[in-house]
Parts: C-alpha cells; structure tokens; sequence
C-alpha cells in the first residue's frame, strides 16, 4: 500500500502528492509522544534510553512547532542524541531493507524522490528526509520520529530509507548508517563559503567511502570525472552511469561571450589537464586524460538516445547491460536525464524490475521548486531552483535554447542557506537570455548586483525592473522619490530618459511580494512565468504563493 | 613621433591563468574593464596567459590574476616563476598596472605557507608573506568594505591565509570585515601600479572608480607618457603637438589633437574617460555599505555620484 496516513508531516510518504489541508492540521498538532500504554517494559537498557531519546526529541520538536520557533525538525535530532548518541545507528539496524544514501552538488532531492517513486512501485515502504534537513541532525530526526517510545521503529517491515546527504555530512553518516547504496550525482563548485573548494569535499568524500563496508554499492556518474575517480580506491561493486548520445554535445567553448564554468579539468594522478570527445556542460562529458590514460568509465547504465518532445518531456534510450529499455523523463534539462539516469541505476543495484522504474519515473511530478508547476489567475508559474552557477547555467539552457521569450522572475538571496558569496553570478553566462526576454523582473537581497550583472549581460535596465527588498535608508534620507526621478528624467543618457516610466515603477517597489505581483501582472493569461530563485528565494515565493492559497503548507527545510 | 591616437586607444589586458584562478567569479573584472573601455571608444582586448605561455611584458597594457583553488595553485606558482617571472617583473617595475584578487595576491606576496605541507613560493613583488594558521582557525570569510583614496571599495572576502605586510603599503584600511589577517585592519597591498587585493565580489563592477582608475594607469602608461592620471582625465585640450617626450604635467593628455589641430585649433577634447552613467553601480556599492551598518558612507558615495 502506497498510502498511509502518516503522521509525520517531517517526510511525507507522498512527497509528489501536495498535503491536503485537512491533513495539516493533523501533522501540526504535536504527535502525543507521553501515550503510557506504549510504554513496555524494554528488554535492555539500549531500549530504555532510544525510547526517552525519542520522547525527548519529539516533545521537544512538537513544542517548537507549536511555538512557532522553526519547522521543529532538526530539533528533534538534535535533543534525541543528546539523550542517547547513538540513537541513529541503534534504529537505523531495524530497517528491513536498509538505506540509501544520495549525495552530491546538484540533483540529490530530485534523484531521491525518483528513487523512492521507484522503490514505492516496487512495494517497498519508503522514507525519506526532507530536503533542507541533510545534515546529521536532519537525519537523525528523519528516523526519531518514525520511532515509537518504546525505542523501535514503526512499521520497519519492508522498509527502505532514503537519504538525500549533505556533501560534508558524509563521511559521519555512512559510519552511523552504512547504506546499501551510496549515489554520488556531480560535483561543481557551490556555496564556497560554506563548503570551502570543490577539491575539499573530494576528499569528505573518499574519506567516507573508506569507511563504507564492501557489500555497499557504489552508484556513480561516469561523466563527472570528479565522481568517477571515487570509484577506484573502492573495493566492493561499483556501477556507473553516463550519457553516449553525442547530439546533446556543447561545442567547447571558442566563443568567449558564452562562459563555461569548469570545475574539475585536471587528472587526479597526474595532473595534465583532461581532454574531452564530447563534452554536455561544464565538465560533464566524455573526458581522457592524454598524459596517463586515465578515462571515463563505460558505463553499466547509459542513456544512448535522447530526444526532447516538449519542455519538459524527454524521451530516452536507457542501456542496461545487453538490453535497450524507453522510459520518459518528465522534468526539463538534461541535469534531470542525470538524475533519472542515477536512480535507474541505484535502484538496477537492488534489483528492482524495470516496471516500478519506468512507472516510477515516468509518473514523477517535480519535487518542491524542481520545474514544479504552479496555476493562478490563468497563468503558469514554473519554480525552477538555481543554487550555483553551473545549476544556473543548466537552467538558462533549458529556457532559452530555442526561439521565443519569456516571462522571468530572478530571485537572488544572500542568506547562509544560499551561501553568502554571490560571486558566482559573474560565473553564470547571462549573456545568453539577452534579447530574449519578454519581461523580466529582479528581486531578492541582492537584486542590485543581479541586476548589474544582467546589464553586462546586454539586457538594458529598462527591459528589466528591479525591486530590491527594501530602500536605501541613504536615498531616504537624501531625497523623496519624486525628485529623485525627476533628476534622473534630466539625466543625460537617453536610455533612462527614455523610459520614466519604467524606472518610476522601479523606484516604487520593494519586496518580494510587489516583485511577485509585478512579473505575474507582466504575464498574460495562458502564458507561462518563470521563477528562478536561489534556495531561500524559493521558500519566500513558496510561503508567498501559500499565502495566497496556491501552494500547499511546507514549512520543512527551513532550517538549512 | 606624434602619433595618432584618435583612430583607436586600445589597451591589451593578460589575464593570467584564466582557466586555473577563476573561482571567485573574477570573470567579472574583465567584464567590466572591457566594457568600461568600449563605453568610451577604447579597444580593450584580452589575451589569456595559461599555463606554459610566456609573459611578454612589452605586449601588454594591463595584467589581471585571479584566486583559485590549492590544487591548481601549486602548478601556477611554478608556472609564475619559471615561464613569467622575469616578464612579470618586468611589467611591474615598468608601472603596469596590474590587479591580483585572492590567491593572485598571494601568490605575488613572498611565500604562502599553508597548515601542513611545504611553503609555497611567490614572487615577491609585494614585501607581505601568507600563513594559515590550521583549521582551527576560522576563515575570514564575508562582506568587506575598506577605505582606499577616500573613498570605499566594497566586495566579498574568503580566505584561509592570513597576510601579513612587511613594508608594502596596503591597498586600504578596513571599515568593515577581516582584511589581509583580521589583526591590523589592512586591506591588500599595493607595489608601483600593482594592486593585490582579497576583494572579490567581483571587485570592479561594484567599485567603477576603481575600474576607471586601473583604465586611466594603463591609459596614461601606453599614451600619456608618465604624466599624472588627473591631468589626462580632467583636462580640456588646448594644446597642439604633443610628442611622446613632452612631460609638461598640466599640458599633457591623450593626444587626439593631431587631427583637430589642423581644422579647428583650440577645440575641447574629450577628458579621456567621460564619466558614465553608473547610477546602478553605485546604487549596488551603498546597499553593500549599508549591508555593513556604513550608513554615512553610503550616503556619502550616492551625494557624490547619483544626483
């Protein structure tokens, strides 16, 4: 049975089917962790202290809820450990079937929820933690409150747990929990300030496959050159996934208007810089190394023809071993084709018949701000999530590879969720959306920098409108907004003369909500709004559209 | 040997080791220089220094050095020494300007000598010298804005290296943030026209005055023939033949008057870098100041440049 009611609004069994209201209310009362008839007597001490862990840590979380003080999931975890440390390794045991573990820079929450679409047509029951709650103490709560106080887990039959893991989490993760499987997506730089230089999570991350047992399975992209060289030092299974169709190829980048980032170019044994046949975007590709040899690996599981049929349909020849198997991606951008490709292959390490994983795939609805589909008023919004520049980048792709313009709403956020140096957007090749942009709306905390950044773009500051968060408390000072425009309309560049009253209605807004209700009022009915935000971006327009009704409650995550 | 400089300026920035330093979005300071140059007429073409190039210091106007990652650093700061050390050198002592963001900087500095492992070499041109003190040491990591001319540059720091200066002169003294090693306020270094710096952000499209002023050096370096950059910029033409041997401070600017000399005498020139329109710019540089709590300083730089 794929639907049970769960009681847990930390991870939703369905995280495809949106919450109904109904339900909410049931998963934000606090679940009653204090019931004195499930108290048994435990067998053993470890019983004893799991089951006050779990009371502990769920009281607690249910009381932060109620008081408002955060999504109250982290919480949980953190006060269960504090109870009884290894409260992760003694409920992690009982799982039937084990656990798989999801990491990597960009696709981990869509490859997850592939994969437990997958698992679920195949029968198994499967949990998840919620995106946002990646870290040790995310994981921790992920099997805290699906524990019962007598110290067990419920329902652990037939259960499968899926983690999506920070990359920095890893290595302490897989020695509380060693995964059947261990997926490892891409690497490409993101959030330096947070996780220092793409090379030092390379190294959290052979530390922890060091620490893996040798019948865990390593699932890994081939064309990544920085995943495939995690599969070397490893003793047990490897299997690797990779895309053969050569249509798809980016020509290497001669023309210095289009930027590539490029994060790893070198061999890791000796140095020389990798040469690629064919390469699809930043370092993903068919790469050799012409010093020492080294190559991407043949891959057990590849996509060996792609075709688009829409935006957000692609139909794909996945290769498996000595068979060719169709299945349709539902998701736009070639990354979710990696993504499909990584949980084809995780769930082929199980054993799972290609049946629950074409239905399972093929049946997907984007995951929370993952070419997530949103109606209102008539029009469509498509939250399309872009945390770094090579995600960024693929987004761009997605959207202006072919002719026509479109509606788009940038939201840029310098919190610590997103990473405070935003540098990078230096690094997105912007230059591509010029001219192609009916409107265009910029907003988020750091609206002035993206809004510099897509004038160098070529976009003209008039094509776009700009609403930072809040006014300059300098400008306040200085001069009400009225004389401030009328200077700017005697200004001598005709480009803002030109158009007062683009640049008055720029003066005016600030906010998020004004910059929401701009570019959907700029959308015309039947036509499409595309909303790129960074990670904190995505949960203020998430909470705005709850707000006004149009989204489902999901207040998880938010403590990243 | 009057020349005609009308027909084209044009300026030849090296950016050194485009594909190894470019982590920190740097990427933008070529950007800006290319399009603060085309803005006004000016050529600006950017020939890219990898790995095994040599540095022809005579081929240039302008050098640019990025950050980048420990891995690709230690191949680079062989390369500097072996393949352009000496044009490097060359250029520097000659007045080019040249900017080095992050690891650029240091790498410029004497050594850099990281928590474990051997020291890494530099060039020397800064007397300054690098230490990472070990990881429990935090990162001076965040928004950052210093003073530097009286007036602020602001951008976004993140390094492990703690950057101490002998006798170089630093760039500017800190408002807000950690600067070179979070102790004595410093901020960067500077040597001859050679500017090292931790800002990055990027660094130039947020501080155009900056930009302008690294595009006046290498301007006034290549045309103007050592005379003061405020003389070129600010001044209306009068004069008629200027050779590359006149010194005369106030009469000296870029020459576009071998043509105009002839038709109409005494017609005013164009200051060589017009001012632009950089009511954005500056409008990103005082919400970063105001991000900080400098408010005074915000309102200062938004009186001074967008009314």
């Amino acid at each position: 049975m794929r639907k049970e009611k769960s009681s847990q609004p930390i991870s939703p069994e369905e995280p495809e089917q949106p919450l109904q209201s109904d339900q909410l209310h049931t998963t934000e009362s606090p679940p009653s962790p204090h019931t004195p008839e499930k108290k048994r007597s435990p067998k053993n001490r470890g019983n004893i202290r799991a089951g006050l862990a779990v009371i502990a840590g769920r009281s607690v979380g249910a009381l932060s809820r109620r008081l408002h003080l955060g999504g109250g999931t982290s919480i949980v975890g953190v006060v269960a450990q504090r109870v009884y440390p290894d409260i992760v390794e003694h409920l992690a045991t009982e799982l039937e079937h084990g656990s798989i573990m999801v990491t990597g820079t960009n696709g981990k929450t869509t490859t997850s929820s592939f994969i437990s679409a997958i698992l679920r047509d195949g029968g198994l029951r499967v949990w998840q933690n919620r995106e946002g709650s990646n870290l040790m103490r995310g994981v921790a709560s992920s099997l805290i409150i699906r524990a019962r106080p007598n110290g067990h887990l419920r329902r652990s039959g037939a259960a499968i747990s899926i983690f999506e893991v920070d990359e920095a989490a890893l290595p302490q993760l897989v020695q509380m929990i060693p995964p059947r499987v261990a997926v490892f997506t891409n690497l490409f730089r993101d959030q330096l300030d947070r996780y220092g230089e793409v090379d030092s999570v390379v190294g959290h991350w052979k530390r922890a496959i060091q620490l893996l047992p040798n019948d865990t399975i390593l699932v890994l992209n081939a064309d990544d050159p920085a995943i495939a060289q995690l599969g070397e030092a490893f003793s047990g299974k490897v299997l690797y996934y990779g895309i053969t169709d050569f249509t798809l190829a980016q020509p290497e980048p001669q023309d210095e208007k289009r930027h590539q980032v490029v994060d790893t170019r070198s061999c890791p044994h000796c140095g020389n810089e990798y040469n690629y046949d064919v390469r699809f975007y930043s370092h993903m590709g068919h790469y050799h190394c012409p010093n020492c040899g080294d190559r991407r690996p043949n891959p057990t599981i590849q996509a060996t023809n792609i075709q688009q049929e829409s935006f957000d349909r692609y139909r794909i020849q996945v290769q498996i071993e000595d068979k060719t198997l169709p299945i349709t991606v539902p998701l736009p951008g070639l990354y979710n084709i990696y993504n499909a490709l990584a949980a084809i292959t995780a769930t082929h390490a199980l054993h799972i018949d290609w049946e629950p994983i074409t239905s399972g795939i093929e049946q997907s609805k984007p995951v929370f701000g993952r070419g997530e589909r949103i109606q209102a008023e008539g029009k469509t919004m498509r939250l399309l999530l872009a945390k770094n520049p090579t995600g960024f980048n693929e987004v761009l792709r997605t959207l202006f590879t072919e002719e026509g313009s479109h509606h788009i709403l940038f939201v840029l956020n310098d919190n610590i969720a997103d990473g405070q140096d935003i540098s990078w957007i230096w690094d997105v090749d912007f230059e591509r959306m010029a001219q192609q942009t009916q409107t265009l709306v910029v907003t988020g905390t750091r609206a002035l920098d993206l809004a510099l950044r897509l004038r160098y773009a070529g976009i003209r500051e008039q094509d776009m409108q700009i609403i930072p968060p809040a006014p300059l408390r300098a400008q306040k000072q200085r001069q009400p907004v009225r004389t401030r425009l009328r200077r700017n309309k005697k200004h001598k560049l005709a480009e803002i003369a030109a158009t007062p009253s683009s640049t008055t209605a720029t003066q005016h807004l600030y906010g998020l909500k004004n910059a929401l209700d701009q570019a959907l009022q700029q959308t015309p009915e039947g036509e499409t709004l595309f909303i790129v935000p960074t990670y904190t971006g995505l949960l203020e327009v998430h909470h705005e559209l709850e707000q006004r009704g149009l989204t489902p409650h999901y207040w998880e995550g938010r403590d990243a | 040997m009057a020349q005609d400089y009308t027909q084209s300026l044009q300026l030849t920035l090296g950016h050194l080791y485009p594909d190894q330093l470019n982590l920190y979005g740097d990427r933008g300071n070529i950007l800006t220089l290319r399009r603060r140059c085309q803005l006004r007429g000016i050529e600006l073409r950017v020939v890219g220094l990898g790995v095994g190039d040599a540095l022809a210091p005579d081929e240039y106007d302008m050098l640019f050095i990025g950050g980048g990652q420990d891995k690709e650093q230690a191949p680079v700061a062989q390369d500097l020494h072996t393949m352009k050390g000496i044009g490097l050198w060359a250029a520097i002592e000659d007045d080019m300007p040249v900017l080095a963001v992050c690891g650029g900087y240091q790498l410029l500095a004497h050594y850099y000598r990281p928590a474990d492992g051997p020291d890494m070499r530099g060039l020397g041109v800064f007397d300054a010298w690098t230490e990472h003190k070990g990881a429990h040491v935090a990162r001076c990591i965040g928004d950052i804005a210093i003073r530097w001319n009286n007036m602020t540059l602001v951008g976004f720091e993140n390094h492990g290296g703690r950057t101490y200066l002998g006798t170089a002169k630093p760039l500017g003294i800190v408002l807000k943030g950690n600067g070179n090693n979070a102790e004595d306020r410093t901020e960067g270094a500077i040597y001859r026209n050679t500017f090292g710096t931790y800002l990055h952000g990027s660094l130039l499209p947020k501080n155009p005055h900056f930009a302008d002023y690294l595009i006046e050096l290498a301007l006034q370096r290549k045309y103007g023939q050592g005379s003061p950059v405020g003389n070129i910029v600010a001044l209306n033409g009068t004069g008629t033949h200027h050779t590359s041997s006149s010194n005369h401070a106030t009469n000296i600017y870029v020459d576009t008057s071998e043509r105009a000399a002839g038709s109409t005498p005494a017609v005013a020139l164009r200051p060589l870098l017009s001012p632009l329109d950089d009511s954005l710019e500056w409008e990103t540089h005082a919400s970063m100041l105001e991000r900080l709590g400098l408010y005074s300083e915000a309102t200062t730089v938004l009186q001074k440049h967008t009314s």
